[in-house]
Order: C-alpha cells, then structure tokens, then sequence
C-alpha cells in the first residue's frame, strides 16, 4: 500500500507543483524561464546578502537540499522502482547524507525561525473573522488575500515539526528498547512520516523560489 | 449425424466419467477400510499418555523371511529375534520402514534440506568424502565410490538404526552369500525407544561391534538388555548356514539370553517408552567442537537450552507411527507430511501467530522480543544464526560427529586432528532445498536464501573429468592404483593427513589415467598437455559440502548480537570476516584460509565498508539526539511565543 500510496503522492506533488507554474506563472519569469532556473543554480536563489552569516545561510541551504535530495532518492528508489526496503550501498549513503541533513536543517531552524513567525499581515481574513467575532478593536485590513509568505512560513513549521517524529524514529530504534512489533512500528513511522516531510519540502522548496522570483 | 457422434461421445465421455467416478469412490473406500482393518493394535493410540507394557514374546525370522518360532531361551542354539516380527506384531513395521531414518535408500522420497552426509575417509589415499543415498547436492553415492548398499551398511551401520540400505539386496554377487550368512540389518527399535540403561550401542559387544562384525542378524538382539551375541559372521564362509548353526563352530554368531529376563511363557519385559530418550537421539547425534580444550570434556560444557529447560529432543522433533519425523527447518512445513511440522520449528514454537487458535509458546517456549534488532535481520538470518551452534571465533575449529568419527564406540581415535576434518561454525548463505527427486532429477528451490550456521567438509577424492564434470573413481581401483604411490608416506599416528605432496599427486595421477583428476581444498589438481601438475581453483567439483547447525542452542543472552551492533558489525567479526580453514591432504597447500563473507554471497569490500560504518554510529545517534533536542527547543520556544500572543489578545491588551 505504502508503495502506491507514495507514487500516487508524489506524482500528485509534482504534477500540482507543475500546473502551479503553469497556471500562475510568477511575473518575469514566463517569458525566460532558462534564465530563471540559471539564476537558481548559480546561488543567486536569495537575495544576496554580503554578511558571512546570510552566505553561510545560503550555502547550508543549498547543502540541505542537496542532502534532502540524496535521502529522497536512496529511500525511496528502491521502495519504489524496486520494490524493495532500502538495503546496500543505498543504505550507508542514506544513513551517511542523514546527519549532515539533520545537522543542516537544525542550524536552519534556529535561524529562520524569527523571520518566519506568523505576522498581522499573513492572514487578514483571519483578522477580520477575529473582529467581527470577538468586536475588539482591531484594524480592518485593507487587503483580504493572504500574504505571499504565508504558505511558506506554514511550510517551513510543519518541515520542522515533522522533522522531530523523523528523526527521532529510526534513532531510537537504533537503541536495544523496542521489540520487533516497535522496530517495525517505528520503521513503518518513519516511512510515512518520510512521505509528509518530502512532500512538504518540495512545496516549501517551490514556495521560496517562487518568492524569491518574485523579488 | 455429426450432432449424433458428437452426442455419443459426449454420452461416453458422461459415461467414463461416472465409471471414473464410481472406480475412484469405490478405490478410496476399498482403501479406507483396508486402513481401517490394516492397522495393528500399536499403530494408533487409544488417548491414553500412559506408557503401554511390553510383555511380549520374541520372534525370530526363518530361513524363508517369514515370522520364525518364538524364541526360548533354553534352546541350545536361539536364534537372535527379529524386530519385523517382534515389534511388528503390534506396529505396521512397513509404515516405520517409510520414515525419515530409514527412508533414505528410496529415490522417491523428498529430500529436503541438506544434512549430515556419510563421510567415507581413507587417509592412505587421500580420500574424505560426502556419501549419501538422499540426492543432496555436493554428496555423491555410495556406489558412486563402489559401495555396495552391504558394504555401506558394514561401515556405517554403526549409527544407522537399521532398515534402509540394511535390509536391501545388494546387487553385488560378491555380497549376496555374505549377506545370507549376515542377515538383514532390521529396524533396531530398541536403539530409539528402549529406556533400559542396558540398551547397549557402542559397548564392545554392542550394536555397533555387532554391525562392523557382520552380525547384522544379531546387531539388534545383542544391543538389548538381555542377550548376548558373540562370534563374527563375516569369519564365517558364505556356505555357513545362520538357521542350521554348528554347534562347533567357535566363530559363529550365538546368541545367550538371560533366562531370568523371560517369564513363564517366554515373554520378556521390555522398558520401551514412546518418546524416546534424549541419550538415545545422543548416540548418533552428537557434536564435538575444539573451541576451547577443555570443552572437550562434556561435563564442562553445557547441553541445548532447550534440554536444560526440562524438554527432550522428540519434544519438538515428533513423529506418529509413520514415523515421519521433524527436521525443525523453517521449510519443512511445504514438503514434510508431518502436520505439526510448521509449528515445531524455532518460529513454530516461539513465533507462531496463526489465525486460529494462538500457537505461540508451546511448550513453554517464550517469546522474543529482539529489542534493538531491525527486522531486516529476520529476513537475511535464519534463528540459528545467532542463537546455534559455538560462539564463532577468529578461525573456525575442528569439529566432530557421532557419525563421521563414530563417537561411542569402542576405540575412537580421540586426537583432535583425527579424520574426517570438519570445520564449524562457518555462516553461510543457504543453498537450494530439495523439494522433489525424480529419477535423478533433483528440483531445488532457493527458500530466503538466509545466513545459517554450517559445519563444512571439504572433499578430498579422485576420479575422472568427463564434460567438465567430476566423477569419483571406485575406491577399490584407488586403494590398488595409488595405495602403491602413496606407500612411502609418512602417516600421523594422531589419524590426520599425511604429507601429500605435489609429486605424489603427479605419481597417481600418471597411475590412474589420463582423464584422472584428483580434488583436495577447494583444488581440482590434473595434468597438463606436457605432464605437468595444473590447479584449477573453483570447481563445482571441489566445492565444499555443508549442512547447517542446529544445535546446541545457546540461551538468549548468548546469543550473536545480545551486546552490541558489533557483535558482527565490525571489521574483525568472526560472523564475517572470521577465517575458514580450507582442509587439504595436499601438504604445499596448508595452511590455507577463506574468508567467512566469501560463503554468503557478500562483496567483501560491501561487507568490510559496512561494518566499518558503525564506527560512526554512536556519532550518528549523538548528532540526531542534539539536534532532535535543539528543533525542539525552537518548536517550545515559538509555540510559547505564540501562547503569548494568544494569551495578550484574550487579556485584550491587542
């Protein structure tokens, strides 16, 4: 089950990531998609920021991707293309790309967390239901759409919320605590909780290029 | 009309089909009430657990093979009795004749997975090899050597139970007046149920004397607790007549009973249990492991956990009157007709869900919980893997059986270099089993393919490379062609090889013809166009026969893996990087070792990065748990931020 339920998944993910581009390119980029996606690579991806820190964000950025990459790729192919549960070579380069992704995705955490904490202007529907409900004073805003980060800022919390159950999942069965029944249930956690992540993290990863394209 | 052919052979057809029908009902009832008036009064249970008496008469057989006169032990000259016509009198002796210990001479019978051949060895020669009339592959049989089914049973009797090759005619002229004179071998009951500490196998009048002296007639009598059986048939001429005995005759086999054992009406007692003893199963099974020297000694070593647990062996290896008894492989349940076969096996007993009726811990067995182990493990190890056999060390060790060092019997050679060599405990990855035999058409499948524990032989023989394929010269041309070329050697007195060396081989290869070839350690040794000694290293031919380690079974706590990941995830773990010893006669190639990875169908480079990798595994978990800690901390942290949000808009202070 969990084979097609994850290719069903991610060809869900990847086709709506598709038709988004298509159905609402973002401005400047429809016209030179080539050299859009050049931009991307070249480290361009954020606005530029010349203090050490906004370039060792940048590079731990792009090594977590590339690690996320690697990970997605060793653990879900074999499951998969093959049919079969990650074992081999697959297996060590999986476990040997984890840390560094974990490591990665920590230092990331900490310093995105102030910037993506939900502000008065990411959802001003939400704040005229709350006046209406609750008649405190509260600004009327002047635009009822959401702001354009919201979907990111949602996306980088459930990143970092899911990452914990990820995580912790297949390290604790590394320790002699868990039976067979838990090392499977554990296991099977980490899988699903895999699938989420990757799906999350492609849409956060879309979402940003978008923003930044944007900008 | 062609509508009225084609009614009438549709009419025939209905017609066969009843006929079929009717014959088929009719057979299969015919036949169920032939099963029904068939069986005898032993060969089904009346519920009762209590162990039947055996006051009972004894039999001998008759010079026609029919059921003789009981015996009386006043009579000058008894005959020794017969257990077809003893035991038989109670027990379908042709039912038993079919089960797994005595099957083995049948073609069509299901061979399984491999087990533990017959080894012939001659040291003088050069030879150790694998024999067996189950088509295992790497064995060969033993007329492929040139035994005939009498010799075989002359050599090996010792620990065969009787019945097999034991009770066939030997097409051998040569045999057919030794083996009048000798008689069949029958199924030695008593050699498995008798409960009597007299029940005698290995003493120097024994079973086993009795078997080497050709008393095959008389092994079973003189085994139990109240005759004795002197004299040698094979001193006797092949005109010697068994059934009219010469009283003068010193050689001649004779029976003495011990008349107190009989009762009025010359019956005897016999203390025969149902499930039988462990020392019984113990006389042919038993294993001896050169670990550590002292281990030798039995009393300071310890038994299977299960049998210190209170269990017996037939506990989990039953069988019915068919005697049909379980091997215990996790496999067995698809091939065996045993239906208790899939739920007497390791994961039978400690593992069995079931559908029905909860299965698990039968007999007390507790259930695992492996904490720490992926089940990944379950998937590439068989149970045995880490729960069977000697704690594997940095080389494998020399090993002896009952059967292929005929431990128990008198004057076994005892030095630890004594032939055949077995080394154990090597992990190896499961070859096919047998699931069906046809002719001489031998159907395997792969089952899992699991890494089990294995005792290993490796073949030493000569024979002739006809298509690539090896096959073995009789031993009697062996013995007359390179006995000769072999006579200057030097043989240890400790029984182990002596040193062979490359001209020597060259001598008896030029000896026993062009097309001879001679195998030893893993070598397939042959001359050249120019008469040169050439190797050929990985022959089919010499690859080594193994059979797995079932037993002892280590307690839990001593099991592969109970420490730490590293048990066998290291670079110097016995499990895979331990070395094998590779055993030759030959002397210029000892020592020679393999690698344990090199039998499990592993890369070694794979092998060694693997187990090199968890060097860094505490730092994985170091890493992971710090930074689990940390997103965390920064998760409590904004939640809180947020709760404080939440908390100053209800206070309506935004």
């Amino acid at each position: 089950m969990f084979r097609n339920l994850s290719i069903l998944i991610f060809v869900v993910t990847v086709g709506g990531v598709f038709l988004n581009w298509i159905a609402a390119p973002c401005k400047g980029c429809r016209w030179n998609p080539i050299k859009k996606v050049v931009h991307l690579f070249t480290l361009l991806l954020f606005e530029q920021k010349l203090s050490l820190v906004g370039a060792i964000k940048k590079l731990i950025y792009l090594v977590a991707l590339f690690c996320f990459v690697v990970l997605v790729v060793t653990g879900f192919y074999p499951l998969l293309v093959k049919g079969e549960h990650i074992s081999g070579y697959l297996m060590m380069i999986h476990a040997t790309f984890a840390p560094i992704f974990i490591l990665c995705l920590t230092f990331l955490a900490v310093a995105w967390a102030s910037s993506h904490r939900f502000n008065k202007s990411d959802c001003p529907w939400l704040r005229n239901i709350l006046r209406r409900v609750t008649s405190l004073k509260i600004p009327v805003s002047e635009s009822i759409e959401p702001s354009s980060q919201l979907f990111e800022k949602t996306g980088f919390w459930l990143i970092v919320f899911l990452a914990l159950p990820l995580i912790l999942s297949i390290i604790v069965s590394m320790f002699s605590i868990f039976g067979t029944a838990g090392q499977e249930f554990l296991l099977a956690a980490h899988r699903w909780n895999a699938l989420v992540f990757a799906v999350v993290a492609i849409i956060h990863t879309y979402l940003v290029i978008r923003v930044q394209l944007k900008r | 009309m062609d509508a009225c052919i084609e009614q009438r052979i549709d009419s025939s057809l209905k017609k066969g089909f009843i006929v079929a029908l009717a014959f088929l009902l009719t057979s299969s009832t015919l036949t169920a009430a032939g099963e029904s008036v068939g069986k005898l009064l032993g060969d089904e249970s009346d519920g009762s657990r209590a162990t039947p008496l055996h006051l009972i008469p004894l039999f001998a057989e008759d010079e026609n093979g029919e059921k003789g006169e009981q015996i009386e032990p006043d009579v000058g000259f008894p005959m020794p009795f017969s257990t077809r016509f003893t035991c038989g009198d109670c027990h379908s002796y042709k039912i038993i004749s079919e089960g797994w210990h005595f099957n083995y001479i049948d073609p069509n019978v299901i061979p399984g997975r491999p087990g533990e051949p017959w080894i012939y060895f001659d040291s003088k020669l050069g030879i150790q090899i694998s024999l067996s009339y189950r088509p295992w592959l790497g064995t060969f049989r033993p007329d492929d050597i040139g035994l005939s089914v009498f010799q075989f049973t002359k050599i090996f009797g010792r620990h065969m139970p009787g019945g097999g090759p034991g009770e066939v005619e030997s097409d051998d002229i040569d045999d057919v007046g030794r083996q009048f004179v000798s008689g069949k071998l029958e199924i030695n009951c008593l050699a498995c149920h008798n409960a009597h500490y007299g029940q005698d196998m290995g003493g120097d009048g024994g079973y086993a004397v009795q078997v080497t002296r050709e008393n095959f007639r008389w092994a079973a009598t003189a085994s139990c607790e109240f005759a004795d059986v002197t004299g040698s048939a094979a001193k006797m001429l092949e005109t010697y007549d068994p059934f009219m005995p010469d009283p003068d005759e010193r050689d001649a086999p004779r029976v003495t009973y011990r008349k107190e054992a009989f009762n009025e009406n010359d019956e005897v007692l016999f203390q025969i249990i149902r499930e039988v003893p462990d020392e019984r199963c113990y006389y042919c099974h038993s294993d001896l492991y050169y670990c550590r020297a002292e281990e030798t000694e039995k009393w300071k070593s310890d038994e299977d956990v299960h049998l210190a647990a209170g269990l017996k062996c037939v506990d989990c290896h039953r069988n019915g009157i068919d005697h049909n008894i379980i091997r215990g492989y996790e496999q067995e349940a698809g091939l065996s007709q045993n239906p208790l076969a899939a739920t007497s096996s390791c994961e039978g007993c400690h593992l069995a869900k079931g559908e029905g009726e909860p299965q698990a811990g039968r007999l007390g067995a507790p259930v695992p919980t492996h904490p720490g182990i992926p089940p990944i493990h379950f998937d590439k190890l068989s149970c045995t893997a880490c729960h069977s056999g000697p704690w594997p060390v940095s080389e494998t060790v020399l090993t002896k059986t009952s059967r292929a060092h005929r431990l128990g019997t008198p004057n076994v050679n005892k030095a630890e270099e004594a032939l055949p060599h077995i080394v154990s405990p090597v992990f190896a990855k499961q070859s096919g089993i047998g699931v069906a035999y046809m002719g001489r058409l031998l159907v395997l499948v792969m089952e899992g393919g699991k890494i089990s524990p294995y005792k290993v032989m490796w073949p030493a023989y000569w024979g002739t490379l006809e298509n690539d394929r090896v096959i073995p010269i009789e031993v009697g041309i062996v013995e007359k062609v390179v006995g000769d070329v072999f006579a200057d050697l030097e043989f240890p007195a400790t029984g182990d090889w002596p040193e062979i060396t490359k001209v020597n081989i060259a001598e008896a290869l030029k000896a026993l013809g062009d097309k001879a070839v001679y195998v030893a350690g893993g070598v397939m040794y042959k001359l050249d166009d120019s008469g040169e000694l050439a190797e050929k290293v990985g022959h089919l031919a010499a690859a080594p026969y193994m059979w797995p380690i079932a037993h002892n079974v280590r307690p839990a706590a001593q099991s592969l893996g109970v420490r730490r990941c590293e048990d066998c995830h290291s670079t110097d773990a016995p499990f895979f990087f331990g070395e094998v010893a590779v055993d030759s006669p030959v002397a210029f190639e000892r020592p020679s070792k393999k690698k344990m990875v090199e039998f499990q169908d592993i890369n070694p480079f794979y092998a060694w990065v693997f187990a090199f990798s968890f060097v860094f595994r505490p730092w994985l978990k170091v890493i992971a748990l710090a930074c689990s800690a940390v997103l965390a901390g920064v998760l409590l942290l904004y939640a809180l931020k947020a709760l404080g949000c939440v908390a100053r808009f209800l206070a309506e202070q935004e």
